[in-house]
């Protein structure tokens, strides 16, 4: 509970209804998924809540954040920031911490079709801003945890990558400018929205040194180093026509495929193989989604549930699947896609099983769309979340996958985790091939301990063999014990990094146990 | 569905991932972001543990003994209209049971002594003394009814009117009986033998009272060798076809009003002979829509076929909103001469709620407005003139709605339109159509 005086303050900033420390919201908000296992790996035990906040605060606009932080700063209480919410890293790491919800800043402030952006702020999801967005013949980029979360938490705060990636990009790579509340309070504007005359949200940068990797990096400070209050980023054009017809009754809803997209699902054989295509595929800039998943994991985004996942033997038998859709606008458009689709296929000797051995319910094309592949990786057990998550070549990544799968394979064994018989991973693309993504979803039961301690054990053993083997850095490099680890071993970015953690937040009242203490 | 036994109860509440995606309406039919959510509770109070997600985080701190059970949870809790749209949102993927679970815990909290809702007890103790929640004599139930109605004693068919229909919306039930009396329907009413059927007192987790209700309507049909119960109001038709059977089984038939009409238009017992030239939408309540889903039987076999991957063999059915009874009122609609149909944006399995039901608009009645407030901008953005729907517990709160926003749309039970388009209401068509011009 806050002291009276502090909990006035609050209350007089965003409304009594509007903030809450009472036993029941405290308790309700120290609960995450994840924090089963992100407790275990910390030694602690294996249950799905973090430190309970003092108290849950919902401010409605960025100079309410600011109050509040400056309350926060003035009595010395962390705080943390979050929108939709999902996922360990939205969780305090200390009792002296606040949970600021941002579930009442949710406005589309614009959607500027000729330049081709959008300016939210937090809690607009990713399905709101493509309904809008479709209107003008727009898409938005949404990550792999689905349409439901805030794009504006993944394009500040967190990793991003996505399903649609070949035509989307990647969060890191698609944000603009920024409305930025610092640990200090005070309000920072990056990129042209700060100019003085004519502000506007089309460019992140300049001029002057660019703060967009310090605002974000990597992966994001998840709160560690501030609160977004409004974010631009890039839209893209919508890849087909978009109309978007649904019939039935949820789940079982039949879509009107709209004219001109094609599935692809191809088995390379060989990761050797996978490369090959994989590069040429992109190079060709012709795919709209290009994905390569474990057999397990491909049956899973045909899937709505496990049972029938398992009618999906036709293509859960495949050694390395890859899939690929591509979408088109025009007829013209689509034939020349198709062409060279074609060409591709019998160049590297492929057979799509689409329309042969096996179609798809029209469903998957609505979820591919509105990015919601994501979200069939929960099927199997409930519990899923992935190690790895490097950025790197096409080979680094197929690299990783392979000599991953012994390691994964041991935990297998011991039955603590799913068995994806040791090739789970996700390969997407960006920017035509230039670089790629690997991560590897692991399924677990956060109601099995056994399990959750075996995942954390699993997690712990994939970041130091990452790291021994020059695997790059995995989305996960967060809190002071990761960075302390890996930081030696790269270029030592974490004195940097504690570095300008102490020059924005003086006061270390951003909370940071998902980011890095100034120490 | 299944029902949830404890064991399920106590395992599923561990699963929440915390998605929110029970905040929203199905990902793949979000066509706007103004009605993009599903949850009334959480769109107006904003804290998570509104949201049916945060309610099962709510039951699994306090199975862990994490919180105790207090006024505070209480009024979480019960600040739900158990509409069930995120159960529907949820299972797109998962299998997890928002509804089942908030109920379970409202029972919980009343066998801990904090529910239900002081408001919410009194009117409980109103059925118990009248028969009726709104605390009106009994005697007085049948005060609808005018002379002119042909009631057949020996008829299969019985009309159960309902407590709302009975004493608040009257003119709900005068249509339900015209219309049956205009298609040569002889039906029966059980007149001072009709007692609540029980709803209001289900929702909010008092199951022993509810379960002498139960058998006190159950035992006066039984033995009057009805075939089939007809039902105008949601709520009832819900409790009798999904609730009763899990306490009791039955024999009869139940169908809706909007059921049986559909049948008997399509059979040419009725005809519709007036023009109501008008643009009308509808609203799918959720007793009618998607929680009119019976529960079923499982009796498969759980297999585990690798280390922590079991299937269901046959898989569990699971609520998805199969059931509910979306097309019949749809279908009375476009068959209206010159009117013009226009749906809202959240329909049928993942309609938004009036926000009348669970107890709310007697515990939380500024709570039931909002949401019906909502409720009603959603209709005007249709362009429409009129909505209607099929519940006179809708009927009150969008009515309330309507008053409360200053709207210019007009509320209708579908039966009052139909009996309009029947010839049997000249004047009151004559005045509606008047009010549109």
């Amino acid at each position: 509970m806050l002291q009276k005086q502090v909990l006035e303050q609050f209350q007089k900033i965003v409304g009594p209804e509007n903030v809450d420390d009472g036993e029941v919201m405290t308790n309700a908000y120290s609960y995450n998924w994840c924090m089963e296992f992100v407790n275990s790996m910390e030694g602690k035990e294996p249950l799905p809540f973090s430190s309970i906040p003092k108290a849950v605060l919902l401010p409605s606009n960025v100079e309410e954040v600011q109050q509040i932080v400056r309350i926060c700063n003035k009595y010395n209480i962390q705080f943390k920031a979050q929108s939709t919410g999902l996922g360990p890293w939205n969780q305090p790491s200390s009792d002296n911490c606040v949970i600021l919800d941002l579930r009442r800043m949710n406005k589309i402030i614009k959607i500027d079709e000729r330049n081709l952006f959008a300016v939210v702020e937090p809690y607009v999801s990713g399905a709101q801003l493509q309904a809008e967005t479709m209107k003008v013949g727009l898409m938005v980029h949404m990550p792999g945890a689905g349409p439901q979360v805030s794009p504006l938490a993944s394009a500040t705060s967190m990793n991003g990558p996505g399903f649609t990636s070949p035509h989307t990009g990647h969060s890191a790579r698609n944000v603009l400018g920024v409305e930025w509340v610092l640990p200090d309070g005070e309000i920072l504007k990056l990129g042209s929205t700060g100019l003085k005359n004519n502000s506007d949200w089309y460019i992140g940068d300049g001029p002057g040194p660019s703060l967009r990797g310090i605002m974000r990096g990597w992966a994001g400070a998840k709160s560690g180093i501030g609160v977004f209050t409004k974010v631009a980023f890039k839209l893209f054009p919508y890849p087909c026509s978009t109309k978007f017809k649904l019939s039935g009754i949820s789940p079982n809803y039949e879509f009107e495929i709209p004219d001109y997209m094609k599935l692809y699902v191809i088995d390379c054989k060989s990761y050797n193989h996978l490369e090959k295509v994989f590069l040429k595929i992109e190079e060709e800039e012709i795919s709209f989604i290009c994905s390569h998943l474990s057999s397990y994991g491909l049956g899973a985004i045909f899937s709505n549930s496990i049972e029938s996942l398992l009618d999906k033997i036709p293509i859960v038998g495949m050694k390395v699947p890859l899939v690929v859709l591509i979408a088109a606008r025009t007829k013209r458009e689509f034939e020349y896609k198709q062409k060279v689709m074609s060409k591709i296929m019998i160049d590297f000797k492929l057979e799509n099983v689409i329309g042969s051995k096996y179609n798809p319910n029209s469903l998957f094309y609505a979820e591919a769309l509105r990015s919601n592949l994501g979200l069939h990786g929960f099927i199997a057990t409930g519990g899923f979340q992935s190690s790895k998550g490097q950025c790197d070549t096409v080979k680094v990544c197929l690299k990783t996958t392979k000599m991953s799968i012994p390691l994964k394979k041991k935990y297998i064994k011991r039955g603590v985790i799913g068995n994806d018989f040791g090739e789970g991973v996700w390969i997407t693309s960006y920017e035509s091939g230039h670089y790629f993504h690997i991560e590897s979803p692991t399924m677990f039961d956060q109601t099995d301990e056994k399990s959750v301690k075996g995942m954390a054990e699993n997690m712990e053993e994939n970041h130091q063999f990452d790291l021994i083997k020059h695997l790059g850095a995995p989305f996960f490099v967060e809190g002071d014990k990761m960075h302390d680890l890996f930081g030696p071993e790269m270029m030592n970015y974490h004195i940097w990094l504690r570095k300008i953690k102490k020059a924005f937040d003086p006061n270390g009242i951003a909370d940071s146990g998902f980011y890095i203490s100034a120490k | 569905m299944m029902q949830l036994n404890e064991e399920e109860y106590q395992m599923m509440i561990k699963r929440c991932l915390r998605c929110s995606i029970c905040k929203w309406i199905p990902q793949v039919q979000i066509k706007s972001q103004k009605y993009a959510t599903a949850c009334p509770a959480i769109d107006l109070y904003n804290f998570h543990p509104y949201s049916g997600g945060g309610k099962i985080i709510l039951a699994l701190t306090l199975e862990m003994d994490r919180i105790k059970p207090s006024e505070e949870l209480r009024d979480i809790v019960y600040k739900c209209t158990e509409c069930g749209n995120c159960a529907i949102a949820c299972k797109f993927l998962n299998t997890l049971e928002p509804l089942e679970i908030i109920m379970r815990l409202r029972e919980k909290l009343v066998d801990a002594g904090y529910g239900p809702m002081p408001k919410q007890e009194a009117y409980i103790q109103a059925v118990k003394k009248h028969n009726n929640p709104y605390n009106e004599p009994h005697e007085n139930r049948i005060e609808w009814l005018p002379d002119d109605i042909q009631i057949d004693p020996n008829a299969k068919v019985l009309y159960y009117v309902g407590c709302t229909s009975s004493y608040r919306r009257k003119e709900m039930a005068i249509a339900a009986a015209r219309i049956m009396n205009e298609a040569g329907v002889p039906f029966n009413i059980l007149s001072d033998e009709e007692y609540c059927c029980g709803s209001p007192i289900l929702r909010v987790g008092e199951i022993n009272t509810f379960r002498q209700v139960l058998n006190k309507n159950l035992d006066v049909i039984e033995s009057k060798e009805i075939e089939t119960v007809i039902f105008s109001c949601a709520g009832c038709y819900d409790t009798f076809k999904v609730d009763y059977p899990l306490y009791r089984d039955y024999e009869f038939k139940v169908l809706h009003t909007v059921e049986f009409f559909s049948e008997l238009l399509e059979a040419g017992r009725l005809k519709l002979t007036k023009e109501i030239p008008l643009k009308v939408t509808y609203h799918d309540p959720c007793h009618l829509g998607r929680n009119a889903e019976r529960y079923e039987q499982w009796d498969g076999d759980e297999v585990q076929i690798m280390p922590l991957i079991s299937i269901n063999i046959p898989p569990k059915p699971k609520k998805t909103g199969k059931g509910g009874i979306y097309e019949p009122p749809r279908s009375i609609l476009k068959k209206i001469p010159g009117l013009t149909f226009v749906e809202m944006e959240r329909i049928r399995e993942y309609a938004y709620c009036c926000g009348a039901g669970g107890g709310v608009k007697s515990a939380f009645p500024e709570m039931a407005v909002n949401t019906a407030k909502l409720r009603i901008e959603e209709a005007e953005d249709t362009g429409a003139e009129i909505i209607v729907s099929a519940c006179p517990f809708c009927s009150t709160n969008l009515q309330d709605g309507i008053n409360s926003r200053g709207s210019k749309l007009k509320y209708f039970d579908i039966s009052e339109l139909l009996m309009m388009a029947l010839g049997l209401e000249p004047e009151k068509l004559k005045q509606i159509l008047g009010e549109a011009a």
